[in-house]
């Protein structure tokens, strides 16, 4: 049991030894096992862990939602109430949720002004009218704009990022003392992101809020909390303050979490943890992180306990360990770029009705070259993606691949040597085929290999991906979503291409597992000589897997150039606008650019498409005119009206 | 699915009934006995006798088979025609499919039953019209789902992957979207052949399908409905029969879905 929690006066939250199974048909899952939390009145905590840690287990038992799930607890109680029984009193009034997905947590038959006013109605049993006005209020205060008009909207005609404003509105509703956020801005894109964390951490001090946050990412944790406690696979294994958890690690996992994460300055390798979560229908006495532990050693197989004054740990090596960091993989020898140009493109366009998705857009990717593409969602980076494999058709525009020109409808050589990975796992193989047959298709239809020989290649790229050969003859629903991913990225290797689109290929994945996936596409494309168009929203993936950078607002290229050099000033305002929003551990929040608008809000006409959002707009110009593309050396260029000398000078301040 | 076998038992007994039924009763199912009308149910006569006097359990038993035929005949009839005319549909966004789901919705906007009797009314009935004319109405039934199936298919992933090789849309529909299409497509077989012998049974009672004095269990029922305050046992058997047989059918339909899936058990 947390020692501080005796400490301080009693706190607002407090659970203790918390234990959540689920009956399933493979036995019982225990979800979480005897779990100690306390949120202290006015303070934040985070519960820190990967998918299947049982982080929104957690929300949901406070909740009293977990429906036929067994839960067990020496104590649950907020502000004195007993939440064992009494959950349903608290819940939606002092304790109040916000969940991940705004798009499905608002109805979408209802418009705005009633969906706030209702709490407004129900719990504060307010008259519709003084509800109404209160309502207008709440949405003034989470800064949504022209708060009277939105009243009368539906959520189709709100971005991402003002559902979830609403989301929040609707919480704060009933006046609550605990805002339970779940993954609050996981949906949303990094600018989006860092305005909602503003609100969150303003609301936090102007109304005295207490804030249990519930995230995978470090970095939002880092900014928006005081107290991080770590949860893997059911159990809290490290809880202390957010500096010295994030900053003086003392659990291996958090070390291992901390390594995986990629940061937008820093290149290279990361350090993945490897393994799967262990299976929870038979929680091992022990350790349950041993099998995946770097540091691993005698005694890990007996029960561990959480010790340590304010900062706790469970593990009985954190002494032995201290300042030990988790191994790094061996530096991988200088890409293998070729001179030349695989892929040309040349003033690409594609519409979408009235939308241009993509418009005019013009690169070249070298032979066994990584060109990372980063935007936000809606910019078009994905579109251009399934263009250059000419998986939808170009309205305006060529395409030459290994010096050919490639058609609308190509050949199916360029089919062979230019293939895709997506982004989910989950839709990306046929559940009705096994793995062995997934593979077995591309080797068949390009004449690759058959029969026997079939076999041996499918071992192969089995293989090449570090998966087991017996995996074969597993369908994808056995298989972990980094499994199921190695599996996609076999299967493009199958008909040996030069050239990958890997669209958001790690963006669904958990950082231990992102981090182990980007360094086999790391180490392939160095054994294999491949080419890759890598795909991302996530700017610091990028920095990590890309020679050459590339950044897309609104259908269109604002900046093109070597990874070390794009993501060093002099930068573009758009780049620097997404390098800036990226919450890093440490870096201290008022230091970040916050971009007003909406993501993809394009400036119509002729002038800059960015120009409604950027932060250094120089007025008329930047609205009338088309901006150039400044040269400045090294292959690096930039489309803006700000004079090179300008962008240079101002960068140095950022 | 746990009740799958038990289905599976209950309706393999049906059709064993429906086929060696009529040997099985010592009665003729025909056999008119005026002494012993309206004959409550005994041992004898476990389902009691009709107005002529003749057994309802041989009635029912020589009927089963004509109930069973336009069940699941009339859902083949809809399958074979369905199935392909909803993937077509899926895939040809053209003029083609266009017409062809025109023509389907203007089907689905008439009452089966209308449909039916527009079908069956124009010629003199028989067992294997009613079985046709049954199946035409649930044509657009079966392309719909198979369309709405087809087309959710069409955006995943793994569809994407076989456009990014380059497959053809014959290798497309057989390996990636038929075996995924077909779980929904044999729920719905069940329900279509529970409904084939509503309908089939609705038609009959109407004078529209088998003639009297088939012993099909619509007529049978619509026979009965005269004598339902005297002998109410005339159409309570073959309208039991129904209904264990659209249980039965159900449970294999759900439970066949289950099985079908990778990821069951």
């Amino acid at each position: 049991m947390p020692g501080w929690t005796h400490r301080m006066a009693e706190p607002l939250l407090a659970i203790e030894r918390l234990s959540v199974a689920f009956p399933t048909r493979r036995g019982l899952v225990q979800a979480l096992q005897s779990v100690d939390l306390s949120v202290p009145a006015g303070g934040a905590l985070a519960l820190v862990g990967e998918s299947g840690s049982g982080k929104s287990t957690v929300v949901l038992a406070l909740l009293g939602l977990l429906g036929r799930a067994r839960v067990d607890a020496a104590r649950m109680s907020f502000d004195g109430i007993d939440l064992r029984t009494r959950a349903a009193e608290v819940r939606g009034r002092r304790l109040a949720v916000v969940f991940q997905d705004p798009s499905s947590s608002l109805n979408p038959a209802l418009a705005i002004g009633r969906q706030v006013a209702e709490p407004l109605v129900i719990h504060g049993k307010l008259p519709a009218a003084t509800a109404r006005v209160q309502a207008t209020e709440l949405l003034a205060e989470v800064g949504l704009p022209r708060p009277s008009a939105l009243m009368d909207c539906y959520p189709h005609q709100l971005s991402g990022g003002m559902k979830q404003r609403v989301a929040i509105a609707m919480a704060l509703a009933a006046h609550p003392d605990l805002l339970l956020l779940d993954e609050p801005t996981t949906a949303l894109d990094v600018t989006v992101e860092a305005g909602i964390l503003d609100l969150l951490a303003d609301l936090r001090a102007r109304r005295g809020l207490s804030l249990l946050l519930v995230s995978h990412n470090l970095g939002i944790v880092d900014r928006l909390c005081d107290r991080a406690a770590v949860l893997y696979a059911g159990r809290v294994v490290e809880d202390g303050p957010v500096p010295g958890v994030l900053g003086r690690s003392r659990h291996p996992y958090t070390r291992g979490l901390l390594a995986a994460l990629p940061r937008p300055d820093e290149t290279g390798l990361l350090s993945p943890i490897p393994g799967n979560l262990p299976d929870l229908t038979a929680p091992v006495a022990g350790c349950n992180f041993q099998p995946r532990c770097a540091f691993a050693a005698a005694g890990c197989e007996a029960p561990q306990m959480l010790t340590g004054a304010d900062h706790l740990v469970r593990c009985h090596r954190a002494v032995a360990l201290e300042g030990a960091s988790w191994p790094a993989p061996a530096p991988l020898p200088p890409p293998p770029v070729r001179d030349g140009a695989l892929l040309v493109a040349e003033g690409l366009s594609r519409r979408f009705g009235a939308v241009q998705a993509v418009d005019a857009v013009s690169l070249t990717i070298a032979p066994g070259e990584v060109l990372g593409l980063v935007g936000e969602s809606g910019c078009g980076k994905s579109t251009l993606g399934r263009l250059l494999l000419r998986l939808i058709a170009s309205h305006a525009g060529s395409l030459a691949f290994g010096g050919e020109a490639i058609p609308n409808d190509p050949t199916r050589s360029f089919r062979r040597r230019a293939q895709i990975v997506f982004q989910n796992p989950d839709t990306a193989l046929n559940p009705r085929q096994t793995v062995g047959t997934i593979l077995r298709r591309p080797l068949e239809h390009f004449g690759i290999a058959r029969g026997a020989a079939a076999r041996t290649e499918i071992a192969r790229l089995l293989e090449l991906v570090r998966l087991p050969a017996s995996y074969a003859s597993r369908y994808p629903h056995q298989l972990s979503g980094g499994e199921k991913q190695r599996v996609g990225i076999a299967r493009a290797l199958a008909s040996r291409p030069e050239f990958i689109v890997c669209d958001e290929a790690v963006s669904a994945l958990d950082v231990s597992v992102q981090a182990a996936v980007l360094n086999l596409l790391a180490e392939l494309r160095q054994s294999l000589g491949l080419a890759l168009l890598f795909v991302s929203h996530d700017i610091s993936v990028i920095a990590h897997v890309a020679d050459r950078v590339a950044v897309m607002y609104g259908g269109a290229l604002m900046e093109v150039g070597p990874a070390a050099i794009v993501l060093h000033p002099p930068f573009h305002p758009y780049t620097q606008a997404l390098l800036s929003a990226v919450p890093v551990i440490g870096r201290r929040a008022r230091d970040r650019l916050r971009l007003p608008g909406e993501p993809g809000a394009v400036h119509p006409g002729e002038g800059c498409r960015f120009a409604l959002r950027c932060h250094r707009q120089l007025g008329q110009v930047c609205l009338e005119q088309a901006p150039p593309w400044r040269d400045l050396g090294d292959g690096h260029q930039i489309r803006c009206h700000i004079s090179i000398e300008a962008l240079q000078e101002l960068s140095q301040g950022s | 699915m746990k009740l799958f076998w038990p289905g599976i038992a209950a309706l393999s007994l049906i059709v064993l009934a429906a086929i060696i039924g009529t040997w099985l009763t010592p009665y003729d199912p025909a056999g008119f006995a005026v002494r012993l009308r309206f004959a409550a149910p005994t041992f004898l006569h476990p389902f009691g006798t009709d107005e002529f006097g003749r057994d309802v359990l041989s009635r029912v038993l020589s009927g089963a088979h004509l109930s069973l035929l336009i069940g699941f005949g009339a859902m083949l009839v809809s399958l074979v025609g369905g199935v392909p005319l909803g993937l077509f549909t899926a895939f040809n966004r053209g003029w083609g499919g266009t017409l062809v789901l025109r023509v389907a919705d203007l089907l689905l906007s008439l009452p089966p039953i209308l449909l039916g009797l527009l079908i069956l009314a124009v010629t003199p009935p028989s067992t294997l019209k009613t079985i046709i004319a049954v199946g035409l109405v649930y044509i657009p039934i079966m392309l719909r789902l198979t369309r709405a199936v087809a087309m959710e298919l069409l955006e995943e992933d793994f569809v994407q992957a076989a456009r990014a090789r380059g497959e053809s849309a014959a290798s497309i529909l057989a390996r990636e979207i038929l075996p995924n299409a077909w779980p929904p497509i044999i729920v719905e077989c069940g329900l279509r052949v529970t409904f084939a012998i509503l309908l089939g049974s609705a038609l009959s009672f109407l004078g529209l399908g088998p003639q009297p004095p088939a012993s099909e269990w619509g007529v049978m029922i619509a026979e009965s409905r005269e004598f339902l305050d005297q002998a109410p046992w005339i159409g309570l058997a073959p309208g039991l029969c129904l209904c264990v047989l659209l249980v039965t059918v159900n449970l294999v339909g759900e439970g066949l879905r289950a099985r079908l899936d990778p990821s069951h058990g």
